[in-house]
């Protein structure tokens, strides 16, 4: 039953527009992989390629181990919940359900049964005689999202599936669709444009820009060790501080000036391989620049910066200061008392650096490993190679399979 | 793009599916074998002496241009011609655009009850079959009838007064209702900002017609004037049903010009030709709207 | 008078201006329509006051009322006759029509198929042609053929004329029913034929409901097909049949002319209200897509 799905060298072209560019990816049996990226960056087309609704233009899909590049989407066995829902207009919510069932051949009874089940998990128990234009968006998403859930497919699709919702039921059914998957393991990909969801819900994430493939990993490491400037930039609120910054090393010993502060690069921490003295980008994020009565021991360095602007949010502030030249935010304590045009001292774990290189946005900085991080190489170092060279290299790094953790409750 | 070219042929290339051919079929059989076919067939026709009876109905040749040189000395032919020019530019043209336009802006400002019961009466006087405009409006003309009441000429029929002129209000009476449909899309489809706008700025109804309105419903109205002069160039069964052509040839426009030559006076191969010439009138007159189109843009 | 409550900060003078100017415009407005509407309504209430009146002739008059041309007219069987080949001519074309247009505008809006473009612009041009011009070449066929003096086979040809139309009129209907309710379909693992009868055919039924009414309202009224490829008197249809007691004065009453035309044309009027409403109704794609 589980199914693992493999994008293999896959491009999609529209026209003109590269709308997916080379993606190799594998989403593990039983995984929820979460796909973010910025509008436009090709999720719905991968997921549309993955259904059989749009064909790749270059290379292969293997669902299990079936290459599927020729299977229509109904021998897919796969279920998806569309970003534009496509409920059936002149079907009331209960055939809207149903469909799917009958049109497999579901005895009447058993498609009864389920469908009362899945409308209850999804509230929609009231409103399965009414029409979809008759339904809020909220409902109508519900529905879209039900539709789905009804099967017990190979593999689920989901475009965004809780956009629609207010926060409350946002929350209630992002932990639906955990539990649902934590019983029944379908091997699950998930587009949302909602950092939380993401964080959370998936067990790995995978970030797309551009139509690339930027960098697939845990949630964490995700955030402890972004590939590149993109991904960094992308998960994180507020985003991540970039400032420039001079790597010198002497005597052995590297350390890199920024902000008018020079510091040694933190132990546990190495440089890559490409890594060479000059330009750096220099990323900090903002929880990760204090301020200094706030701050643990570990935060040895201090830079003082004049603040511009305070943004209470109740359980914290952030505040956006000048410092030496650049802007940067950082996270307060909420009642700091700190004013704009106040003078304050920021404090800084030399060890929560992130250093990326100037031309590339590469990662130069391979900080303490997170277990099983399987970590692509971003767009700029391919186009710097040879595609093909590249990519047999990527192949040949042992797929990491990160066991869930959440496996071990329930086994 | 330099990776294109490592990859090998693309994979997404549409396919063409033997199932769509499946479906096409039963219509294109029917289209070929009875349109396609007889469209082919009359420009064969055209130019040969093909005769309904007699022995040109069977022995019939190719004779070249000599249908053409017929027509040059045709008066009849002739006269045909402009009558349906006549027609079509006042009728269709002129009355049923304008009216058809004053129509749809009255509409648009009337009271409800009003615009209810007029629209709807046009809208009927559209959907009524063409022989029922014929024939009352053949008693509408006629001596003794409604028309010649009211304008106080009891004895007079205006059918054989002014047949041209009934004929062609006839036509336009009918014909409004689709003029006015397509401008009341038209209007409706308007950004109500812009005349909003206008009618701030104080400009006059007038004026906010002429320089807002009229500019940007060109558009609709080019593609009035194109349905309307195709449509309108081959009516037969209105003017055929109130006068067959006649009195004498007053109302011989082509369509019913084609059908007497072919089917009154035999002459099918001469009458195909004539049908020839009101398709050239209606590709001339296309082809002048669309740049008209065109130019716009 | 809205104008005077919507401003009533404004001076006098701007508040009396506009509320006469629109006032009198509006009056003539409706004045204007008005008048319209009796040119439009005049002629046909001829029709209406002469089916029931004993005595009508060619101007409208206050009827004295009657039933008698009705009776007259309903126990002819000429009249029947022709109310019989027009329901054949009409209903024959529509159902070819309508079943050959769907079946043609599906793969033309969904499928791949070579040349599809100029392929519509032919389609376009085919239905602005001339019937004039298909007329001798039809009637040659249809004497080699021997078909002529048949309602079915004059059916086949007046399906063939209005096809072209038919065809462009319904892919612009499956146009608009949005694909991916399809790929839904599909993926919900409905075959081909499924997904057509249980979702693509129920959402364009307000199209093919429009292009049969089309269809079925000029196949009612054609005149000049039916009066080229039939002659026998049983196989003449409603217009033919009014247009052959037009010119038999005499033979035939005002009276019984008016009923007869006011019969013939209540079935299109009955339609086309019924297809406006249908166009015009709560059936629309409203929640389909977001
Ligand atoms: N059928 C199509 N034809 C042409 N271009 C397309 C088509 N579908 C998608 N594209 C283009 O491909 C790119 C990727 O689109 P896609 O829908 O996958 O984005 P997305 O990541 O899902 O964005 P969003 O978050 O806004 O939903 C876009 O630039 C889009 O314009
Ligand atoms: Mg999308």
């Amino acid at each position: 039953m589980l199914s693992e799905v493999r994008f293999d060298g896959v491009h999609k072209i529209f026209g003109a527009e590269t709308a997916v560019e080379d993606l190799n990816l594998t989403v593990n049996a039983g995984e929820f992989l979460v796909l973010v990226g910025p509008s436009g960056c090709g999720k719905t087309t991968t997921l549309r390629m993955l259904a059989g609704l749009e064909r790749p233009s270059y290379g292969r899909i293997l669902i299990g181990d079936k290459l599927v590049n020729n299977v229509s989407p109904r021998f897919r066995d796969v279920a998806m919940v569309f970003q534009s829902y496509a409920l059936y207009p002149h079907m009331n919510v209960y055939d809207n359900l149903a469909f799917g069932m009958r049109a497999r051949g579901a005895s009447k009874d058993l498609v009864a049964q389920r469908v009362k089940e899945t409308a209850d998990v999804l509230g929609l128990g009231k409103l399965l005689k009414r029409r979809p234009s008759e339904l809020s968006g909220g409902q109508r998403q519900r529905v879209a999202l039900g539709r789905a859930l009804i099967r017990q497919p190979q593999v689920f699709l989901m475009d965004e599936p809780l956009s629609n919702l207010d926060a409350g039921l946002r929350v209630q059914m992002r932990a639906e669709l955990s539990r649902l998957h934590q019983r029944f393991r379908v091997t699950t990909v998930y587009v949302t444009h909602d950092q939380v969801e993401a964080m959370t819900m998936g067990d790995r994430i995978a970030v797309m820009n551009n139509g690339r493939l930027q960098q697939v990993d845990a949630p964490e490491t995700l955030y402890d060790n972004p590939a590149n400037v993109f991904v960094a930039g992308f998960i994180g609120s507020p985003r991540m501080n970039f400032v420039p910054g001079r790597l010198a090393s002497s005597d052995g010993r590297t350390s890199v000036a920024f902000l008018g502060i020079t510091t040694p690069l933190g132990t546990g921490s190495r440089l890559t391989a490409g890594a060479s003295d000059g330009e750096v980008t220099v990323g900090i994020r903002p929880e990760d620049l204090m301020w200094r009565p706030a701050a643990g021991p570990d935060c040895t360095l201090t830079l003082s910066a004049d603040v511009d602007v305070v943004e209470p949010m109740g359980h914290e502030a952030y505040v956006t200061a000048l410092c030496a030249g650049e802007t940067v935010t950082s996270r307060f304590p909420p009642r700091s008392g700190v004013r704009p045009q106040e003078r304050v001292d920021l404090a800084l774990n030399p060890a929560r650096l992130h250093l990326f290189d100037a031309q590339s946005g590469i990662t130069i900085l391979q900080r303490p490993p997170a277990a099983g991080a399987e970590t692509l190489r971003s767009v700029g170092e391919a186009r710097t190679n040879d595609s093909a060279g590249g990519r047999s290299e990527r192949h040949g790094q042992p797929e990491a399979r990160r066991v869930p953790s959440r496996t071990e409750e329930i086994s | 793009m330099a990776v294109v070219g490592t990859l090998g042929p693309r994979l997404d290339r549409e396919r063409f599916q033997w199932s769509s051919l499946l479906m096409l079929a039963p219509g294109l059989v029917l289209l070929v074998v009875l349109f396609l076919g007889p469209v082919l067939y009359a420009f064969y026709i055209g130019f040969t002496n093909l005769a309904l009876v007699g022995s040109r109905s069977r022995d019939y040749s190719f004779t070249g241009l000599e249908n053409v040189a017929r027509m040059l000395g045709d008066y009849v032919f002739i006269k045909s011609s402009w009558l349906t020019i006549l027609f079509v530019v006042g009728s269709a043209i002129v009355g049923q655009s304008v009216l058809g336009m004053l129509l749809a802006i009255l509409l648009r400002n009337a009271v409800v009850p009003i615009r209810i019961v007029v629209g709807s009466i046009v809208i009927v006087a559209w959907v009524l079959p063409e022989i029922t405009v014929a024939l009352i409006w053949y008693a509408f003309s006629q001596a003794g009838g409604t028309l010649s009441i009211l304008l106080g000429h009891g004895g007079t029929n205006f059918l054989v007064l002014v047949p041209m002129l009934i004929v062609s209000v006839a036509n336009l009476w009918r014909n409004v209702a689709f003029s006015m449909l397509v401008f009341s899309a038209g209007l409706r489809n308007l950004p109500s900002e812009v005349l909003e706008a206008a009618e701030v700025e104080g400009a006059s109804a007038w004026r906010r017609y002429r320089s807002v309105i009229l500019p940007l419903l060109r558009p609709t109205i080019v593609t009035n004037l194109l349905l309307v002069t195709i449509l309108n160039l081959s009516e037969f069964t209105l003017i055929y049903a109130m006068t067959q052509g006649g009195p004498g040839i007053e109302t011989t426009t082509l369509p019913i010009y084609v059908y007497q030559e072919a089917f009154v006076f035999h002459q099918l191969g001469y009458g195909t030709a004539i049908s020839l010439v009101l398709v050239l009138i209606g590709a001339f007159f296309s082809l002048l709207f669309v740049r008209a189109s065109r130019r716009q843009v | 008078m809205s104008a005077v409550q919507a401003r009533p900060l404004a001076g006098d003078k701007l508040i009396v201006v506009p509320y006469r100017k629109v006032s009198a415009a509006a009056m003539a407005t409706n004045l204007v329509l008005i008048l319209l509407g009796c040119f439009f309504l005049l002629p046909m209430l001829w029709m209406v006051f002469a089916s029931i009146d004993s005595n009508p002739d060619w101007a409208i008059r206050i009827p004295s009322p009657t039933l008698a041309n009705f009776a007259d007219v309903l126990g002819r069987a000429d009249a029947l006759s022709s109310f019989r080949s027009s329901l054949i001519l009409a209903g024959t074309t529509t159902v070819l029509t309508t079943l050959l247009a769907l079946l043609s505008a599906y793969p033309l809006s969904r499928m791949h198929i070579p040349f599809k473009r100029p392929f519509m612009l032919v389609i376009l041009f085919a239905s602005g042609l001339p019937v004039s011009m298909l007329v001798v070449p039809v009637y040659q066929m249809y004497v080699y053929l021997g078909w002529l003096d048949s309602l079915y086979t004059t059916a086949l040809f007046l399906a063939a004329s209005s096809l072209p139309f038919a065809i462009w009129l319904m892919k612009n209907f499956i146009d608009a029913v949005p694909v991916e309710l399809e790929h839904a379909a599909a993926i919900d693992g409905a075959s081909t034929f499924r997904i057509l009868r249980e979702v693509v055919l129920p959402l364009t039924v307000p199209g093919t409901a429009v292009t049969a009414i089309y269809t079925f309202i000029n196949a009612w009224g054609a005149f000049i097909i039916p009066f080229v490829l039939t002659y026998s008197p049983d196989n003449q249809p409603g217009p033919v049949e009014i247009y052959n007691f037009m010119g038999s004065h005499g033979l035939f009453k005002f009276g019984d002319l008016a009923v007869f035309s006011l019969l013939f044309s209540v079935p299109v009027i009955v339609l086309y209200l019924f297809m406006s409403r249908y166009f015009s109704g709560a059936f629309n794609f409203g929640g389909a897509v977001k």
